[in-house]
């Protein structure tokens, strides 16, 4: 690794750099050894984001630069009547397609592959080994475009295993596909985990994700995730996510959406849990006539700090988008939103829209929102709207003229605004999945 | 079942609008509280509800026995205490059929009942519905929104007739509705009263008591009660005006 010492190494990358040296070396192919090496290398130069950087400014890195999480080898031995108790709280109570990956790695014993024709659906390393032609290319372009993005560069060197799914054109998964990251609080450790999605043309598939950890208080953990989307030519995602990470874990979770001409794409994201959570959405708007929804919604208590960034950038004409994003922040939390939407010199006749809508509950929370519009197109149909206000006193009287008590009318309030945005989940069995989560988790919130 | 002795409240910014209200309810009894706009009508109804943002600085309420002014606003509604809200609030994204359940729910839990499940919860929905003429979409709603200003007060009634309080304050419900719809929230109502049931219906006009006969009629003015008699008081009112107590009357409002 002489290599990299021709560089300034940052201090903080220097844990990282030692435990590269030091990790069980598995027979890789070349490239992805130099892909590696490069992203390791450049994360040695970079170190972590700070908060000069503008779409890291609203969270605290701190706690990971004084305590480093070394990425984590095998997976360890892990209690599997836990984990099978964990899941079943966790998965569709219908029987569902499901990937599971512990700590980061496929977990063969506890999903349920179902295989079908058109439909390839397995671990990353898997798929490095049976499907380089899918996977390579999507992991170049991604080490390509990390060099600017650290954790994504360490992404790259450390990523142990992920999920790939390539559905074949024409073909209709209606089912969801359940794909769960759990992790097992078992160790200390950070996840670094690579996926990808590849939708043929004119096919169409539900995803749904859960990231989740023990419900117990366990060690910290960092999970540093990157998934690609790539929807072809008229074909149709929807990928929802759910994270109920504990306590005390760090969920940085970066998606890339590429969209082809016609394809439409509807993500939305339900933020539980977790003691710092960052979900990051890239959509490249690539082929005319796409469709664009990015939707979500979180809940931040307690001191914990919830972001959202999104970016979605309309590169050719005919292109919609729109964002509904709701927070809810207590105790004295923070939550934040930045909502970029770059609409670029040829993309004529776009239609982009974003709503930001917040909640704050108490004196001591806060939520940021920023919207960013950058336009380069005169035709176009762009709005941004971001409101942040308390609970309704007077919804919350009304209610406990009702004889509801206070607690529960908080609860109720609180659910039927982050419902509006859950409401927008199309698959009727991952929507009731969501709302139940999220009105358990409600049922923890101190009154 | 409800004594008002000497009340007194003012607002936050310190303008007293209560200002010493004598008023005793019998069980069974249906009053009438009659008086022009800023006579102090909406907030004897919201000091009674435990409104937040009224101070009462003088006087008392035992409703049933107990201090109600000491009672936190659930606990008045949990018992048995139900005010029909002049202007019904909208809460988007609160089903009204869960809002409801939670509502009758607490109630039986305050009393050691057991809670209603979803079928249970249903016949009795249904059963009261016939009443009000409500169809079931407007269960599937949100909490009054986009419910016209004629639903939102069958709601209200619906509401009381799900709850079954022990004392009922109609704030303003005969305003804004339309003859048709004032006949039915009417008829609710009178199929409501009971002899251990007792209402008290605060409105500018006549008209609802032309519905529903109240037992006793009472004139509010600046705060205090200034007349009380039967029924007869209220035609009296129609055809004297506030005036005849000191005030300008306002323009009839149109049905």
């Amino acid at each position: 690794m002489s290599a990299i010492l021709d560089f300034p190494v940052r201090p903080e990358a220097r844990p990282y750099i030692e435990a590269f040296d030091h990790r069980a070396v598995t027979a890789e192919p070349d490239w992805l050894v130099r892909d590696r090496r490069r992203g390791l290398s450049r994360f040695a130069e970079l170190g972590f984001p700070n908060r000069k950087s503008e779409s890291w400014r609203y969270l605290d890195l701190q706690p990971l630069e004084k305590r480093p999480l070394i990425p984590a080898h095998a997976a360890p031995e892990a209690d599997e009547a836990g984990l099978r108790e964990r899941l079943a709280g966790l998965s569709l109570p219908e029987r569902a397609r499901r990937l599971v990956l512990v700590d980061g790695r496929f977990a063969p014993g506890l999903s349920i592959m179902e295989p079908r024709p058109g439909l390839w659906l397995g671990s990353m390393a898997q798929a490095l080994r049976e499907r380089p032609d899918l996977v390579r290319p999507a992991i170049e372009q991604a080490a390509a475009d990390a060099a600017a993005h650290p954790f994504a560069a360490l992404n790259t060197a450390f990523f142990a295993d992920g999920f790939v799914l390539e559905v074949a054109p024409g073909i209709d998964i209606e089912r969801p596909i359940e794909i769960v990251h759990l992790a097992s609080g078992a160790t200390s450790a950070s996840l670094h985990t690579r996926s990808l999605v590849v939708l043929g043309a004119g096919s169409r598939a539900n995803l749904l994700e859960i990231y989740a950890g023990p419900t117990a208080n366990g060690p910290a953990y960092w999970r540093n995730d990157i998934v690609a989307l790539r929807v072809g030519e008229g074909a149709e995602l929807n990928r929802a996510v759910l994270v109920e990470e504990s306590a005390e874990a760090l969920h940085l979770a970066q998606t890339d959406i590429m969209l082809r001409a016609g394809a439409r794409f509807a993500g939305f994201a339900l933020l539980l849990r977790g003691r710092r959570l960052r979900h990051e959405a890239n959509v490249a708007i690539d082929g005319e006539g796409a469709q664009c929804r990015l939707d979500g919604a979180y809940l931040v208590t307690g001191s914990d700090e919830t972001n959202i960034v999104t970016e979605i950038d309309h590169r050719v004409a005919g292109g919609h988008s729109s964002e509904l994003i709701k927070g809810v922040a207590a105790d004295r939390a923070h939550g934040a939103f930045q909502g970029r939407i770059i609409v670029r010199e040829h993309a004529q006749k776009t239609d982009a829209h974003q709503l930001s809508r917040n909640l704050i509950i108490g004196e001591r929370a806060v939520i940021d929102t920023k919207p960013e519009l950058e336009i380069y197109a005169d035709d176009v149909k762009c709005s941004h709207g971001a409101s942040v206000g308390d609970l309704d006193e007077a919804a919350l009287f009304y209610l406990r003229a009702r004889g509801i008590s206070a607690e529960e009318a908080r609860r109720m309030l609180i659910d039927g605004f982050l419902r509006e945005a859950v409401e927008t989940v199309e698959d009727l069995a991952t929507r009731t999945h969501l709302l139940r989560h999220l009105a358990r988790r409600l049922a923890d919130l101190e009154g | 079942m409800l004594e008002i002795k000497n009340l007194h409240a003012r607002l936050e910014d310190g303008r007293e609008i209560l200002k010493g209200i004598d008023l005793s309810v019998g069980d069974g009894e249906v009053h009438a509280i009659m008086g022009p706009n800023g006579s102090g009508k909406s907030t004897l109804a919201a000091v009674l509800a435990g409104r937040d943002g009224y101070e009462v600085t003088e006087g008392s309420v035992i409703y049933r026995g107990r201090d109600l002014l000491d009672t936190p606003a659930d606990e008045r509604a949990r018992e048995g205490l139900f005010l029909a809200f002049q202007y019904p609030v909208e809460i988007p994204g609160v089903n009204n059929t869960y809002f409801l359940r939670a509502a009758v729910n607490a109630q039986r839990r305050h009393r050691g009942e057991p809670e209603l499940d979803a079928g249970q919860f249903l016949r009795l929905v249904r059963a009261k519905l016939k009443l009000l003429d409500i169809g079931d979409d407007l269960l599937q709603r949100s909490v009054n929104v986009g419910f016209s200003g004629g639903e939102k007060k069958r709601n209200e009634i619906f509401q009381m007739a799900m709850l079954e309080p022990r004392l009922a304050i109609l704030d303003e419900t005969d305003s804004g509705l339309d003859i048709d719809a004032l006949r039915v929230v009417a008829r609710g109502v009178n199929e409501l009263r009971a002899p251990d049931r007792s209402i008290v219906m605060i409105t500018h006009y006549q008209r609802l008591l032309q519905y529903v006969e109240p037992d006793h009629v009472h004139v509010l003015q600046e705060g205090r009660i200034v007349e009380s008699g039967d029924k007869s008081l209220a035609a009296d009112l129609e055809r004297r005006g506030y005036g005849a107590f000191g005030e300008v009357p306002e323009a009839a409002e149109p049905a």
